[in-house]
């Protein structure tokens, strides 16, 4: 029998705006965001007992851009530290697992981009099949889109559903200050809009952002310690599914299955925060968890009005935590994703006390 | 602390950099029977364990995760279009430099789906189940963009 | 095609080759832009920690040791003049992109008055005369020539199209024993 987990509290958290084009480097937009976590915390950072990061390198566009970050935590005298190639989630997760070590108590995570300075069009089929993939450009709209007319072949969405989940995502950022896109749209005249990748038009897209956030974990009984309000991870895990596009089904995506499944998706929930970063992706995404009409989806707008790549799926754990630390939720759902067309999906079930 | 303001269109200096690899790959006995396929006008699957034929090959049953052995087979050259994507806008990266479709591609003969290009002409003569035919390149090197597909004729 | 592959057309392909090439387009952060311009002003300046008192030049905006923000109420003007502390020559390697053929050498330099730069170009001496100790001092590009269009957020060095490097001063080196140990 396998040794059971113990529950990692989210102890503080902190993100950016969401900047179409931001003026300051990675490094100093991190800074504050990670203060604001640590302050929130009330962890000193001297006395946090593991940093890991998410960014990309291709992203950045400058080979151990990652390293520069770590000007934003302080890491001398040397601290103990990891790095992800992922989403700042995966790196979250990397701080849970080092976590039930038992040998710390605490742990910051961070998650970084600035997709502004590249052509992510350019940049992302770099990180596909680099034989079969990528000298295609097989960028992710085209992957995106490849699923959306899937879906909508299946009869599992339909345009106008796409569009009223933008819509609604865009007013929902309206009182997300950190949102950059926002308003109330509706729907029918975005559907009016010409296609910009056809099943895709604008509205079923993210916005192109750069952004940071940061999480800081704490043991069971650190947690209880430093704050009134932890925020329990009661579960977590993550799936992959294959890589090549054609040898899945893609309006289907068993990787989130399993991982909800694992995570302990079931029962009722107030909210879910899903890294569904094209429209038709949400529907999926609650489909595979078993997420009905009374579970309120992207109350911050989701990825479609704030997109910072590598910081994303940890910024949906961000906006649990406040929901459930500041906004009287009790329980919800926070999702990431990696690669391409949700090939891998990572779900956590987060709790009030 | 810190200030950050969006930038505007009238952004104040805007620097440029470049990184720029040329990547030389070893392909393995699976790509290399693929690509030389390709070089040769001749698409090639490979046989999964439980026998569907799998395109592009793997060198790994991706049901089990066995090494699969050289059981290579042909395919093609036509297929049916399981889902696709009209690209209004190519990048420079993209294999055509003007509106094209982007399509998951079920080679006759094959139980998976190629992603690859789909020269069409306009959205309107894509369709989902439409038939596709290779369109090999005079000068092939063994790539990926040696083939594009077009819709069959009649 | 990959060479091994170019002589014979009928043999195996084992090889592909794929040029990546991406560009990035960047606005220079407010730090870098004020140094940027000191820089066509014929000045150097950097941030000074106003806990530890290390002098960053290029300005970064904070420390990262004391993990403080900077401003310009932290910024001062640099000398420019100083001494070598470290260095490296490089040996070009011909791989693709390299523009440079000869032997040359990239210098550590601790400037009078405080403040460090690292990898920066020597002028007017043979590479093998390099040695630490050496004092030098900069050599800026002239009013015409002078501009800062390899400046960026990434900036390691300065760009040699603003200060074109350091040259001899002919002072005597200053002892290796004198020299702070801590910059490289």
């Amino acid at each position: 029998m396998a040794k059971k987990t113990e529950d990692i509290a989210i102890v503080g958290y902190a993100q950016s705006p969401s900047y179409r084009q931001a003026e300051l480097t990675e490094p100093q937009f991190l800074y504050p965001v990670i203060s604001e976590a640590l302050e929130r915390a009330g962890v000193p950072r001297r006395e946090i007992g593991f940093t890991c990061a998410g960014s990309c390198d291709y992203l950045s566009g400058q080979t151990f851009a990652f390293v520069m970050n770590l000007d934003a935590v302080g890491a001398w005298p040397p601290i103990s530290e990891s790095h992800v190639e992922m989403d700042g989630a995966w790196a979250l997760y990397e701080a849970w697992v080092r976590l039930q070590h038992g040998d710390i108590d605490t742990a910051l995570v961070f998650g970084s981009g600035k997709s502004s300075p590249g052509k992510p069009a350019e940049v992302f089929p770099l990180q596909m099949d680099p034989y079969t993939l990528t000298p295609l450009g097989a960028d992710p709209v085209s992957l995106a889109a490849l699923q959306a007319r899937a879906m909508l072949d299946a009869g599992k969405i339909t345009e106008d559903e796409m569009a009223e989940i933008a819509a609604r995502s865009r007013k929902s950022a309206v009182n997300n200050p950190y949102a950059q896109v926002k308003g109330d749209d509706d729907p029918a005249v975005l559907l009016k809009e010409p296609y910009v990748t056809a099943p895709l038009r604008k509205h079923d897209l993210p916005p192109i952002s750069d952004g940071a956030s940061a999480v800081v974990l704490a043991t069971t009984e650190k947690a209880k310690e430093l704050t009134d309000h932890p925020v329990w991870i009661r579960g977590i895990d993550h799936r992959i599914d294959i890589h090549q596009p054609g040898m899945r089904d893609l309006t289907e995506s068993p990787s989130t299955r399993l991982a909800g499944k694992n995570a302990g998706v079931k029962g009722k929930f107030d909210f879910a925060e899903l890294s569904a970063s094209f429209s038709h992706q949400e529907k999926l995404l609650c489909d595979e968890l078993g997420l009905g009409k009374d579970v309120e989806i992207n109350l911050s707008g989701g990825p479609l009005a704030a997109n910072p790549v590598m910081a994303v799926g940890l910024t949906r754990f961000v906006e649990a935590a406040r929901l459930i630390a500041e906004g009287g939720k009790k329980r919800g759902v926070a999702h990431a994703t990696s690669g391409q067309a949700l090939q891998q999906n990572l779900v956590a079930v987060l709790e009030a006390e | 602390m810190f200030y950050c303001r969006v930038v505007g269109e009238s952004q104040e200096r805007l620097t440029t950099h470049t990184i720029d690899f040329p990547y030389t790959r070893t392909l393995g006995p699976v790509f290399s029977e693929f690509l030389t396929g390709m070089r040769d006008g001749k698409l090639v699957g490979i046989k999964g364990r439980d026998g569907k034929v799998i395109c592009p090959p793997t060198e790994w049953d991706p049901e089990t995760g066995d090494a699969l052995g050289n059981d290579f087979v042909e395919v093609g050259p036509g297929g049916v279009v399981t889902t696709w994507a009209w690209v209004t806008e190519p990048t420079p990266k993209h294999p055509l430099d003007k509106p094209f479709a982007f399509a998951l591609i079920q080679l006759d003969g094959a139980d998976t789906g190629l992603m690859h290009a789909v020269d069409a002409g306009s959205i309107d003569k894509m369709s989902t189940g439409m038939r596709v035919t290779a369109r090999w390149k005079d000068d092939r090197i063994g790539h990926i963009t040696d083939v594009t597909f077009v819709p069959e004729a009649g | 095609m990959a060479e091994s592959q170019a002589a014979d057309l009928n043999a195996p392909v084992v090889g592909m080759d794929y040029h990546m090439h991406v560009q990035y387009h960047e606005v220079l952060c407010p730090v870098m832009r004020e140094f940027a311009d000191a820089l066509m002003d014929k000045r150097l300046i950097g941030h000074k920690c106003p806990q530890c008192g290390l002098i960053y030049s290029p300005p970064k905006g904070y420390c990262p040791i004391c993990v403080v923000p900077t401003d310009k109420s932290h910024e001062l003007e640099l000398q420019q003049r100083g001494t070598v502390t470290n260095y490296t020559i490089v040996t070009p390697v011909q791989y693709h992109g390299q523009e440079e053929t000869d032997r040359f050498a990239k210098a550590s330099l601790q400037l009078d008055g405080g403040g460090t730069l690292s990898l920066q170009d020597l002028l007017e001496i043979p590479v093998d005369d390099v040695r630490i100790g050496l004092r030098v001092e900069a050599v800026w590009a002239s009013d015409a020539e002078r501009n800062v269009d390899e400046v960026t957020n990434r900036s390691w060095g300065i760009g040699e199209s603003a200060i074109r490097g350091w040259q001899p001063t002919g002072e005597p080196d200053v002892p290796a024993d004198e020299l702070p140990t801590n910059v490289f």
